[in-house]
């Protein structure tokens, strides 16, 4: 019992030490991380929003934080390509962070880009995949000008066809992206008669 | 034992993967590719090589019955170091291999180097197990990821080697797979020893 002490003491110099040491190297690698999140951002909302590398983009507020993008042709904002939104749905080991580009009307997928994720390797890694002799990951590929109401996976009986050993992330991404365009839908005030 | 002795056990004698059998788990994880085996074989490499210098600088001082504690915390440490330099500084290596570099904290031949050599050893010999050990489970992953992705894949690096009409059997890239490729494989190594003691 009288080692308890010790034994505490030396535990807790170790973990001072790795805490401080962690803490650290945190101030300088913190902004990096946060500047090349923000970088993969710009560029991600402008890949699925094609046609808007020579408008703007204007974030939309909601409570303080961003909710989602407008992307414009030109540079005096006239002319609307669609929105752009952020997702990051559960998937099987991770969140899968998410860019989606829809329409204008919110009836359309555009575009999407996964940002991060940390799935199975292997498996629900190949939600990024790209296969040789293509340029753009397949899978998200299947997105590409997809109407909300073809949003549904091959194993339910739609013609997304899902990755090979992860249903899961194949099921989290197309949820993702059909639940976010319903909260959008309601959020621009536009009736669900107009998609069906 | 005599220092290059000390060095060249990693690599074949006491070869963590197919004579020692530690840390299956992120080999049959992060061996679909080569080019994944590399990266985990050279991340694994560093974290082995710190914390075994760590440990050995600090085993007189750390009390025989809190040791596991402070070399998970050690351990840990260095895998955090790993993680977030990667993420600042190589973002596109950061984001081919992010997924795996957590998975070297439960790496058992990092703990179990710490606990079986660097704990008892001085700096300079822990410094040779380290590189010796981490080099043997790179290779060995590298050979395992070769078997893997060649077969399952058609690839070799991502540079395809089978040609077009090459029909690739998915399940080595899948776990099955894994498990497979590595049973050959220590099956095919205890054959190779049990001859050459065999032989002599």
């Amino acid at each position: 019992m009288k080692d308890i002490p010790h034994f505490a003491l030396v535990l807790t110099v170790v973990a001072c030490f790795s805490a401080g040491s962690l803490a650290w190297l945190n101030t300088i690698t913190r902004p990096r991380i946060i500047a090349q999140q923000q970088q993969e951002l710009d560029a991600g909302i402008m890949q699925v929003l094609p046609g808007s590398e020579n408008g703007v983009i204007k974030a939309v507020e909601n409570d303080g934080t961003v909710s989602f993008y407008k992307g414009y042709r030109n540079a005096d904002s006239t002319s609307l390509i669609g929105y752009a939104f952020l997702i990051a749905p559960q998937g099987y080991s991770s969140n899968i962070r998410t860019i989606v580009g829809i329409d204008s009307s919110c009836s359309r997928v555009l575009s999407i880009k996964v940002l991060s994720q940390k799935e199975t390797p292997g498996l629900g890694t190949k939600c990024e995949e790209i296969r040789s002799g293509e340029t753009a990951p397949w899978f998200q590929e299947q997105f590409r000008n997809k109407p909300y109401a073809d949003l549904i996976l091959d194993k339910d009986g739609g013609t997304i066809e899902s990755i090979t050993g992860a249903t899961i992330t194949s099921r989290a991404i197309m949820l993702g992206v059909a639940s976010r365009m319903e909260l959008l839908r309601d959020e621009l005030d536009i009736p669900n008669t107009m998609i069906n | 034992m005599t220092l290059t002795k000390e060095f060249l056990k990693g690599l074949y004698k006491e070869n963590p993967v197919f004579r020692l059998m530690l840390g299956l788990c992120p080999v049959l994880a992060t061996s679909t590719s080569v080019n994944n085996a590399i990266g985990m074989g050279s991340a694994t490499l560093f974290v082995l090589l710190s914390s075994n210098i760590v440990v050995s600088l600090i085993r007189k001082a750390v009390p025989g019955k809190i040791r596991i504690p402070v070399f998970i915390i050690v351990i840990a440490t260095f895998v955090t170091i790993v993680e977030m330099v990667m993420a600042g500084f190589f973002p596109a290596l950061s984001k081919s291999l992010g997924n795996f570099i957590s998975l070297i904290v439960v790496n058992c031949i990092i703990l179990g180097r710490a606990e079986a050599f660097a704990s008892k050893n001085s700096v300079f010999r822990s410094i040779l197990d380290g590189l010796g050990m981490g080099l043997g489970f790179a290779l060995a992953m590298i050979i395992i990821a070769t078997f893997r992705e060649i077969l399952g894949n058609g690839t070799w690096l991502g540079i395809p080697v089978l040609g077009e009409s090459f029909n690739p059997i998915t399940i080595f890239i899948l776990s099955p797979g894994a498990f497979l490729t590595i049973g050959y494989l220590i099956g095919f190594f205890n054959w190779f020893e049990s001859r050459r003691l065999a032989g002599k």
